[in-house]
């Protein structure tokens, strides 16, 4: 799959988390993204230090400035399970805006052409850190970084781009 | 819940096998006797860590080999971090015993799961249990794999993973082996049944 880029529309994929009643729920990307504004962030993976320390933090602080710009919805994903990503989003209680999705088998993150094998860390298929900017299923801006690093996804990447 | 769910899909596994207060699967390739090491050669696991201590560590992995040779150890597998009975129940018996299993001699009590070593350290400080029990992660699945305790728990958007097992293992070779009808049980791969069985 060719990595997801500008003017691209969206794919659809079913996506996993615990909802408010603590119930384990099938999430449809284009029910939360038809017709709205949303930011698509993905990391690498739970509990470590760039996605735990920077990436996610940097959307938690800035979710207001993103929603007065008219962005809908803030979502995290992650080659994770749903259990993970239930534990590590409890690590960041001020949190009320971004949505931790679990992507635990990869399909959406291989549809997306962002997957990315970290097997020799112990991680196995993971997802390319990167952050999408999508109005009504079209993609605006597509922030991919090409390794480790933390250049060009970050929230205020984003809000360069609205 | 996603108990319920694990309940329904290992239903047919239940109907397959022979459970009739056994606690051994006819097909699974572990049993008493066991070599652990041959049966998994070249297989490793990766020690729960932080990212720094990765980094420092070089994604170092610990061969079966070293984990097993010349030690006494009691090792158990669960289906997920950070999900209900591993962390409510399987965990916390392991580590309230743990000064049971010194008194018998034992070098190690290992937890595995199919997880990333990062997932299984954060987990393991959550639990309060890395200074009792060493965790250790599976992340592809090889080693449960390698001793036909490979699960596909995607019904319970898991993916695949292993069975709830524990087994007592003496310079690698299995003394006493348990595991669970289905991986949400919590009746045979407990401390208490393992160490009455040392």
């Amino acid at each position: 799959m060719a990595p997801i880029a500008v003017g691209d529309v969206l794919p659809d994929g079913t996506l996993s988390c615990f909802d408010a009643e603590d119930k384990l729920q099938q999430v449809s990307i284009h029910s939360l993204a038809a017709g709205k504004k949303v930011v698509i962030f993905g990391v690498p993976g739970a509990f470590t230090p760039t996605c735990s320390l920077k990436h996610v933090p940097g959307f938690i602080e800035k979710a207001g400035e993103l929603k007065s710009k008219g962005v809908d919805e803030i979502i995290c994903i992650s080659v994770n399970d749903p259990f993970v990503m239930k534990a590590w989003a409890k690590t960041y209680p001020e949190n009320k805006d971004v949505k931790f999705l679990a992507d635990g088998s990869a399909t959406y993150t291989h549809a997306l052409g962002l997957e990315l094998d970290l097997g020799e860390k112990g991680l196995g298929t993971r997802s390319r850190r990167f952050a999408l900017l999508v109005e009504d299923l079209k993609v605006k801006a597509a922030n991919v970084e090409s390794g480790g690093e933390f250049t060009v996804s970050s929230a205020d990447d984003i809000l360069k781009a609205l | 819940m996603a108990t319920n769910i694990l309940r329904r899909a290992a239903s047919s596994v239940m109907k397959e096998t022979f459970l009739t207060g056994t606690l051994r699967r006819s097909y699974a390739s572990v049993a008493v006797g066991t070599d652990i090491v041959s049966a998994a050669p070249g297989v490793s696991l990766q020690k729960a860590r932080s990212w720094d201590e990765g980094v420092s560590s070089k994604f170092s992995t610990t061969s079966v080999k070293d984990i097993f040779k010349g030690k006494k150890v009691v090792i158990f597998g669960l289906p997920g971090a950070y999900t209900g009975v591993c962390s409510q129940q399987h965990v916390p018996s392991y580590t309230k015993n743990i000064d049971k299993f010194k008194a018998k001699g034992i070098d190690s009590v290992i937890c595995v799961a199919v997880n990333d070593p990062f997932v299984m350290n954060a987990w393991a400080e959550k639990l309060k249990a890395k200074d009792a029990i060493e965790f250790y992660g599976d992340f592809d699945g090889s080693f449960h794999k390698s001793l036909e305790l490979g699960k596909d728990l995607s019904a319970a958007l898991l993916g695949p993973r292993s069975e709830r097992w524990s087994a007592y293992v003496v310079d690698g070779k299995v003394k006493a082996f348990n595991v669970e009808g289905a991986p949400s049980d919590f009746k045979v791969s407990g401390a208490e049944v393992i160490l009455e069985q040392i």
